[in-house]
């Protein structure tokens, strides 16, 4: 799992990074995914340094777009060094069959972004923190890497097609942090339009996989 | 371990899930679905990618190297300091079966989680949650034990933790996610063939429809700690 440095550096690759490679192995082999498995496994400062470099201006611009109630741009500062001190002590549980290095990293900061929103706005005691949520069962799930690959095809490539009252919503939810309540005050819609329209999107970018969901579907039209 | 399950969270819920906007209490009840349900995590590692998506998608806020160094050398100073010993908690095998989340409450609770008993049939055990939106608690109704029948002043997510209910609409089993909307009147019933547990997130009292209802009062306290 190690990179020539050549490759790390290569910007005709780093403009593709998003999109994962699969290899003859099989493996996942985007360079922001390879580094970070090797910042597990070997404890790679360089590769953390070069993923660091990628990772803390997206990150400071996830931290600045949160609208949540109680949030200040003071805190975006603070979300980056926490997220990216997660990475490295947590990389040796990244799955790259899982999810992609930028999916990975998105999660940690999804959860950090809350847990420090939490913690601000409580002086109780928070038995759980975000990340305990997402705790898999002693039985993982299988995913095969080639299934998980064409779905986050579809997710990048049918997120830039979506209409635009569809996309304003999703916007909102991940990235401004805003509930679907929320959303549906501030744009002035009804919860059930603004529930309509996350799950047309859902359709769109065809999301709705699980055989028990095709019945609602179909019931949904 | 159930993987087929009947009844899951609407797909909405998982959106917000995924993007952690979902209040706590209803993520805990997601969480302790996503235990027992294939189908559901398989669709929010999807889920996920639209949140990395957009993430990705935006524009970079320009940091200049030198602060972007500073930035790391502060990170790596932090990576540098002697570890923290991890929550124990995290360590220890999981032997209750229940989801991740609810042994870590459960486990939060050692000296204070305590079952009272509701009625002949159900007991009750709050959690300390660190919010006050919704009660938290588990309910365990006895084998072939009747709940009092009521509706919901507010909203009422419950997952099966262990063993089978039904109601008037259907049985419900290990890892089944039910919503319950004010207005929604039921009657639970635990299965024949053992007790039956079942976490669950109250937005507001319930209110009882049976006349003699008072008498059941503890049922309708709401008292999130
Ligand atoms: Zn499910």
């Amino acid at each position: 799992m190690f990179l020539k440095k050549e490759e790390i550096v290569d910007k005709q690759t780093e403009k593709n990074s998003r999109v994962a490679v699969l290899n003859l192995a099989g493996k996942r082999s985007d360079q922001w995914s390879l580094m970070l498995v090797s910042v597990g496994e070997n404890r790679d400062r360089q590769a953390f340094a070069q993923l660091f470099k990628h990772f803390a201006p997206l990150l400071k611009s996830f931290a600045q777009a949160s609208r949540h109630e109680g949030w200040f741009p003071g805190l975006s500062e603070d979300l980056v060094q926490e997220v990216m001190i997660k990475v490295w002590q947590k990389a040796a549980g990244y799955n790259p069959e899982k999810a992609s290095a930028t999916t990975w990293i998105y999660t940690v900061a999804r959860n950090c972004r809350i847990d420090m929103l939490r913690r601000k706005s409580n002086t109780q005691h928070l038995p759980l923190e975000n990340e305990d949520f997402w705790h898999e069962p002693d039985e993982e799930t299988p995913v095969t890497l080639l299934r998980q690959k064409r779905s986050e095809e579809k997710v990048q490539a049918s997120l830039a097609q979506l209409p635009k009252e569809q996309d304003e919503i999703l916007r909102k939810v991940y990235l401004e942090g805003k509930s679907h309540a929320e959303a549906s005050n501030e744009l002035g819609l009804p919860l059930g339009t603004v529930k309509s329209r996350v799950r047309l999107a859902l359709q769109k970018m065809q999301i709705l996989v699980a055989p028990e969901f095709q019945d609602e579907l179909l019931n949904d039209h | 371990m159930t993987t087929k399950l009947n009844y899951h969270p609407d797909k909405a819920m998982l959106v917000e899930f995924s993007a952690g906007t979902l209040e706590t209490a209803p993520s805990i009840c997601i969480s302790a679905h996503l235990h027992f349900c294939e189908a559901c995590r398989t669709e929010l590692l999807s889920l996920n990618e639209i949140g990395a998506q957009l993430m990705s998608e935006a524009t970079p806020v320009p940091v200049d190297d030198a602060a972007l160094e500073s930035a790391l050398d502060a990170v790596m100073a932090v990576i540098d300091q002697p570890q923290r010993v991890e929550t124990a908690v995290k360590d220890q095998p999981n032997k209750s079966g229940f989801p991740f989340s609810i042994s870590k409450l459960i486990a939060n609770a050692e000296s204070t989680l305590t079952w009272k008993r509701l009625t002949s049939s159900v007991d009750i055990a709050q959690f300390k949650t660190g919010q006050k939106a919704f009660e938290v608690a588990l309910h365990k109704i006895c084998a072939g034990g009747k709940t009092p029948k009521h509706d919901h002043n507010g909203v009422e997510y419950t997952v099966v933790l262990k063993g089978s209910f039904s109601d008037e609409r259907a049985v419900y089993k290990e890892g089944d996610f039910l919503m319950r909307q004010p207005g929604d009147v039921h009657q639970p019933m635990g299965a024949q063939n053992g007790e039956c547990i079942c976490l669950s997130a109250l937005a507001a009292p319930i209110k009882l429809s049976n006349p003699l209802g008072f008498l059941m009062r503890p049922w309708l306290r709401i008292n999130p700690m």
